[in-house]
C-alpha cells in the first residue's frame, strides 16, 4: 500500500494522462470493427451507398428483425452445445480429478499420465481420423456428433487444474467425513466441490467459451441448417443476405451479443480466473 | 505359482477394493478412448496409407511422406507459417505487454479496471464476427481501406485478391493487436511482483524503462515463455482465419500446412495424406514443446508467495 502511494506521486500527472490518452486510442482502434458493425448494421441500401462509415439517421430497426428470424435458431443450437459440453466436462473432469486426487488405486499413475498426456497431442493430428470416426458411428449431422468429442477434449484441462487443487485440501476433512460415514460420493459433493466452486466456475466459462467459438469442428460434422451453430450459422448467413448490408450486419450484432452480454454479468468471475491460479506455466 | 496367483488375488481384491476411483474415472476413460487415443492412432497408422476415409485403404509404406517432400503447395505453405509463427510470436510480447505495462503504470484502481474491462471484452466475440467486418474493410469496391485510399487519391488494392499482398492483409489484420487475455496474464504477472523489489529500486533511483528491462521483463520471463508457445503452436495449428478469409489463395498466397491438411483430407479425400500432414505438425508442436519445457528457462524466476 505504501508503495502504491508513492509510485502514485512519484508519477507527473502530465505521464499519467498520456498513458490514457495511448490506453484509450488503442481502445479505440480496438473497438472501431464493432462500431463500424455497429453503424452499418442500421442502414438500407442507399445509407450504405451515400455514407457507408458513419451513423445516418433514420436508424433500420427493421434490420434486426429479420436477421434475428435466422439467427435465433444459431444461438439456441450454441446454448444447447455449449451448455451440454460444459456439463459433460464438469461431471466427467470434476470425477476424474477427484480418483487422482484423492484415492490410492492400482494403476493411478498410469491413467494419470494416460489422461494428462493428451495435453501434448494437438487437434490438428486427430481432426481428420476424428471426423471419419464421428462419420463412422452415424453422429453426422447429430447434437452428439459435438457433445461427445468436445466433452471428451475440455475435461483433460479440467482435469489437470482441478486434480492439483482437489489434492491441496486438507485430508482432515475427508477423514472425518469418513468417520461420521459419508460416502465416497457425499464427500466429493459436499466438501470437494464447494471448496473448488470458484476454480469450477472459471473452468466452466474457459470451457463454453471455447465451445461457442469453435469453427472447424461444428464446420465439418453439421450441415443441415436446423442444427447450425452460431459460428457456422454465421457463415451460413453471410451467403444469404450477401450485398444486403443492413441484415447481414445486424446479423454480426446479434452473433456477438450474447457471450458479450453474459460477461457484462461475469467479468469479475471472468478476469480473476484467468488471472488467477488457473493459468501458469 | 502359488504365490503368483496370490499376488494376482490380492491386486484384484486391492482394484476391488477400490472400485469407486474406477467407477469414478470411467466416463473419462471411456470419452477418451474413443474419441482421443483411438483417432491419435488412427493418424499415425493411415499416414502410411492410401485412404480415402470410405474403404480400408491401400497400405503404402511412406509414399504420403515421400509425396510431401515434393508437394510444391506444401513448401509454399510451410513458408507462410515460418512468416505468421514468427509475426505471432513477435505480437505475443509487444502490445499486449504494452498495454498491460500501462495499465499496471496507472496505479489507479478505478481506471485501470475500466481499460482492463474493455480490452477483454472483445474476447467473448466470436472471432468469425471480427473476421467477416475486416473481410468487409478488405473488399476491393466498398471496403473501408479502399475508400480511404480514394480520399487520398492514391489508386485501389484488391488486398486479400492481391498474391503479393493477401498475406501481409491477414497480418495486419486485428489492428492494433491488444490481445485482452495475454493482456491479462501479463497484467496479473505484473501485480504479483512483490512491492518490495519495486522499493529497493525507487531507492537506487532507475527511472521506469530500467526498470522494466530490469525488473518487469525478467521477473514475467515465465508468462513470456508461456505466450510466446502458445502463439508459434497456434500458428502451428490454426487455419480458421486462412479458410474463411481467402481459403488458402489467391492460388496458395496464403496456404498453411494445417489449412492444406483440410483440404486434402476434407475436399480432396485423400485422408492418408492429410494423415501425414498431421502426423509431421503434431511432431513439430511435440518438439517445440519438449525444447520450450526441458531446456529454455528464464534467467531469474522469481520463487515465493
Amino acid at each position: 500500500m505504501k508503495v502504491l502511494k508513492e509510485g502514485e506521486s512519484e508519477m507527473k500527472d502530465k505521464a499519467k494522462i498520456l498513458v490514457i490518452v495511448v490506453l484509450a486510442i488503442l481502445a479505440v482502434l480496438t473497438f472501431y470493427p464493432f462500431v463500424i458493425m455497429l453503424f452499418i448494421s442500421f442502414k438500407d441500401i442507399s445509407q450504405f451507398d451515400h455514407a457507408r462509415f458513419t451513423l445516418t439517421f433514420p436508424l433500420h430497426w427493421e434490420n434486426y428483425p429479420i436477421a434475428w428470424k435466422q439467427m435465433s435458431r444459431y444461438i439456441l443450437n450454441s446454448i444447447y452445445i455449449s451448455t451440454g459440453t460444459v456439463i459433460g466436462v464438469l461431471i466427467c473432469g470434476t470425477l476424474t480429478a477427484y480418483a487422482l486426487a484423492r484415492f490410492n488405486f492400482p494403476g493411478k499413475m498410469f491413467f494419470y499420465y494416460a489422461i494428462i498426456s493428451l495435453m501434448m497431442i494437438p487437434g490438428i493430428l486427430t481432426l481428420i481420423p476424428s471426423f471419419v470416426l464421428v462419420w463412422y458411428l452415424g453422429l453426422i449431422n447429430t447434437r452428439w456428433g459435438l457433445w461427445l468429442p468436445y466433452i471428451a477434449g475440455g475435461q483433460i484441462f479440467v482435469i489437470f487444474v482441478l486434480r492439483t487443487f482437489f489434492a491441496s485440501i486438507p485430508e482432515d476433512l475427508f477423514e472425518s467425513a469418513r468417520i461420521d460415514g459419508a460416502s465416497e460420493l457425499q464427500s466429493f459433493w459436499h466438501i470437494a466441490l464447494p471448496l473448488s466452486e470458484h476454480m469450477v466456475a472459471t473452468l466452466a466459462v474457459l470451457n463454453i467459451l471455447g465451445t461457442w467459438n469453435d469453427i472447424i469442428w461444428p464446420l465439418l460434422v453439421i450441415t443441415r441448417d436446423e442444427l447450425r451453430t452460431i459460428t457456422i450459422g454465421l457463415l451460413a448467413f453471410q451467403s444469404m443476405y450477401v450485398t444486403q448490408w443492413g441484415i447481414l450486419f445486424a446479423g454480426y450484432v446479434i452473433a456477438a451479443l450474447p457471450l458479450l452480454i453474459a460477461f457484462m454479468f461475469t467479468s469479475r468471475l471472468f478476469i480473476e480466473g484467468l488471472t488467477s491460479g488457473a493459468i501458469k506455466m | 505359482m502359488l504365490s503368483q496367483s496370490n499376488t494376482k488375488k490380492s491386486l484384484l481384491r486391492e482394484v476391488w477394493k477400490k472400485k469407486y476411483a474406477y467407477l469414478f474415472m470411467l466416463p473419462t476413460i471411456i470419452l477418451i478412448g474413443i474419441f482421443s487415443y483411438y483417432p491419435a492412432f488412427s493418424a499415425f497408422y493411415h499416414s502410411f496409407f492410401q485412404w480415402n476415409g470410405y474403404t480400408p485403404g491401400v497400405y503404402i509404406g511412406w509414399e504420403n511422406y515421400k509425396t510431401m517432400v515434393q508437394d510444391p503447395v506444401l513448401i509454399k505453405s510451410i513458408s507462410n507459417m515460418i512468416i505468421l509463427l514468427i509475426w505471432g510470436g513477435i505480437l505475443a510480447v509487444t502490445m499486449p505487454l504494452f498495454t498491460a505495462e500501462m495499465i499496471f503504470w496507472l496505479k489507479s484502481k478505478k481506471t485501470g479496471d475500466i481499460f482492463r474491462f474493455l480490452f477483454v471484452a472483445p474476447v467473448v466475440i466470436p472471432s468469425v464476427v471480427g473476421w467477416l467486418v475486416w473481410r468487409f474493410f478488405y473488399d476491393p469496391t466498398i471496403g473501408l481501406f479502399n475508400t480511404i485510399l480514394g480520399w487520398l487519391g492514391l489508386p485501389p488494392q484488391t488486398w486479400l485478391g492481391d498474391p503479393n499482398i493477401a498475406l501481409y492483409c491477414l497480418m495486419f489484420l486485428g489492428f492494433p493487436w491488444v490481445n485482452g487475455v495475454s493482456m491479462l496474464i501479463y497484467l496479473a504477472g505484473l501485480q504479483n511482483i512483490p512491492s518490495e523489489i519495486f522499493d529497493s529500486v525507487i531507492v537506487d533511483g532507475a527511472n521506469r524503462f530500467t526498470r522494466f528491462f530490469k525488473i518487469d521483463v525478467p521477473l514475467i520471463m515465465g508468462q513470456i515463455k508461456l505466450l510466446i508457445i502458445l502463439a508459434v503452436i497456434g500458428s502451428i495449428q490454426g487455419f480458421t482465419l486462412q479458410l474463411i478469409m481467402t481459403n488458402g489463395g489467391p492460388g496458395y498466397a496464403t496456404m498453411v500446412p494445417a489449412l492444406w491438411m483440410y483440404l486434402n483430407g476434407v475436399a480432396f479425400q485423400k485422408m492418408g495424406y492429410a494423415c501425414a500432414i498431421g502426423v509431421s505438425l503434431f511432431i513439430v508442436i511435440f518438439l517445440l514443446t519438449y525444447i520450450n519445457t526441458k531446456y529454455i528457462r528464464s534467467g531469474t524466476e522469481y520463487e515465493g508467495s
